[in-house]
């Protein structure tokens, strides 16, 4: 898939939010699209999905099948988990006991079970994020846009981002991913784009570590790990692994 | 595809209660119209479609704007952008016959159709037309509720702003001696076809729906151009 001179703006009189954005995202690659808040990312992100459609420029040879895990799941929506998810699967074309089929796997995949009849509107926040993976996730895409997944997940949904990611790169899908947080760091491989001043700078190396550095090896509890994560990458700190124990 | 979206949309529309409004709202105006005694079947129906024709256009974009941006999004996302915006258009038709039926059925149950008189059409002609009338009214609705979607004029104001002034419009401009009576679809102008006695020629409906369906298809295209653009 391609960028091809992207311009975009979101209204006439509004400045321009990208400029002259051209950039490729071949089939099977992990693209972690990096920025501070505000700088773009988003925009970036739904001009790929295909939400949002330039002013100027194209997105070229887009995958037929696009999931789009938006930052916020809209859960203000009158539907159950289940009903929500098969509603969703019928728009992919998925009905009988194919959808139900793919909507029991990701149930059970996310965890999702307990809240399989709980209205949406009732979910957690992160819950609600779960579901909105989900549906993007019902038909195996050829491009998976995920903005900032980790957004409300406990450490346990956490690491089944790279799982899902690693799957869908595998099977020849190419994955964009907005990251503020410098959870980076779980998905080897991944291309680095940064977003800055309305254009995009590809091929951003990955920091590496310097002689004069020391490396620090830390275990923190599961529920203080975002946190922490947090606070070092806002202090210039490079978190360069993050890993779990398991028992 | 698109008739998936749509049915998600109106199962939304009705465990979300959002069609409660417009359809309390269409219950009232034809309380209001087939409650004051007996009149010719065509003529009762041809008040009953212009009045409904408002109705008809907030219903649509009730319809339209009832599901969160997001959602919407994710459903472009899902289906393509054209197939989104025709499910939206698609799901509104679909109410819109069903209250149809409604606007159709009341006045017979309520006992408000005369007999007619020598010179009016029948009661089973006046139905038939009645149906054509509404069907041009919700058609009409659907245009101009379409272009007064949130999707479209982006702030709740301007939607409210587009669907009351292109109402009012409706009406002004349709009324006899308009100065601009094609700029607005033929709303009146079929509701006053209707009261006549006898009613016009074949010629003359057929006119209307041409007009009718012009008129539609113009501001439909409109939208479904906006909305390649707008998600």
């Amino acid at each position: 898939m391609r960028f091809d001179r992207i311009w975009f703006r979101y209204a006439r009189r509004a400045g321009w939010a990208l400029t002259e954005v051209t950039a490729t995202v071949d089939p099977g690659a992990t693209v972690v699209v990096l920025g501070r808040n505000g700088a773009g990312k988003s925009t970036l992100l739904q001009l790929a999905a295909g939400v949002l459609e330039p002013v100027r420029g194209a997105v070229l040879d887009r995958p037929p099948v696009v999931g789009w895990v938006p930052e916020r799941f809209p859960a203000d929506q009158p539907f159950t988990t289940e009903q929500y998810l098969t509603a969703m699967a019928a728009l992919r074309g998925l009905r009988g006991p194919r959808s139900r089929s793919e909507i029991d796997h990701w149930i059970e995949r996310l965890g999702l079970g307990e809240h399989r009849h709980i209205r949406l509107g009732a979910l957690s926040k992160g819950t609600a994020q779960k579901v909105g993976l989900a549906q993007a996730l019902l038909v195996p895409p050829g491009l998976l846009v995920l903005d900032e997944p980790w957004e409300g997940l406990d450490s346990a949904a956490r690491t089944l981002v790279p799982q899902i990611v690693a799957e869908v790169t595998g099977a020849g899908g190419a994955v964009l991913i907005s990251d503020h947080r410098g959870e980076i760091a779980s998905l080897p491989g991944a291309i680095r784009w940064s977003v800055q001043n309305g254009t995009v700078v590809t091929g951003v190396p990955a920091p590496e570590p310097v002689p004069e550095d020391v490396i620090l090896e830390l275990a923190v509890p599961r529920a203080e790990a975002d946190q922490l994560m947090a606070r070092l990458s806002a202090e210039g700190h490079r978190i360069l692994r993050v890993r779990e124990e398991r028992a | 595809m698109t008739i998936a979206l749509a049915r998600m949309r109106l199962v939304a529309l009705v465990r979300g209660g959002r069609i409660l409004a417009p359809l309390i709202a269409g219950l009232v105006v034809l309380g209001i119209i087939h409650g004051g005694g007996q009149s010719p079947a065509a003529s009762a129906y041809g008040y009953s479609a212009a009045m409904l024709f408002p109705v008809f256009a907030w219903l649509t974009k009730v319809v339209l704007d009832a599901e969160p941006d997001v959602q919407r999004r994710l459903a472009r996302v899902a289906v393509g952008a054209a197939r989104e915006s025709a499910a939206g258009a698609l799901a509104a038709v679909a109410a819109g016959l069903a209250f149809t039926v409604v606007a159709i059925a009341v006045p017979l149950v309520m006992g408000a159709i005369g007999p007619p008189k020598p010179g009016e059409t029948s009661i089973v002609a006046g139905v038939g037309l009645g149906v054509l009338a509404h069907v041009l009214a919700l058609g009409a609705g659907v245009a101009l509720g379409s272009v007064a979607c949130r999707a479209v004029t982006r702030t709740v104001r301007n939607g409210v702003v587009v669907l009351v002034t292109g109402s009012v419009l409706v009406v002004v401009l349709g009324l006899r001696g308009s100065i601009a009576p094609w700029s607005v679809p033929p709303v009146m102008a079929v509701s006053r076809a209707l009261a006549e006695v006898p009613v016009p020629s074949p010629g003359a409906f057929l006119l209307l729906v041409g007009w009718a369906v012009v008129w539609c298809g113009a501001v439909l295209a409109g939208y479904a151009a906006v909305r390649r653009r707008r998600s």
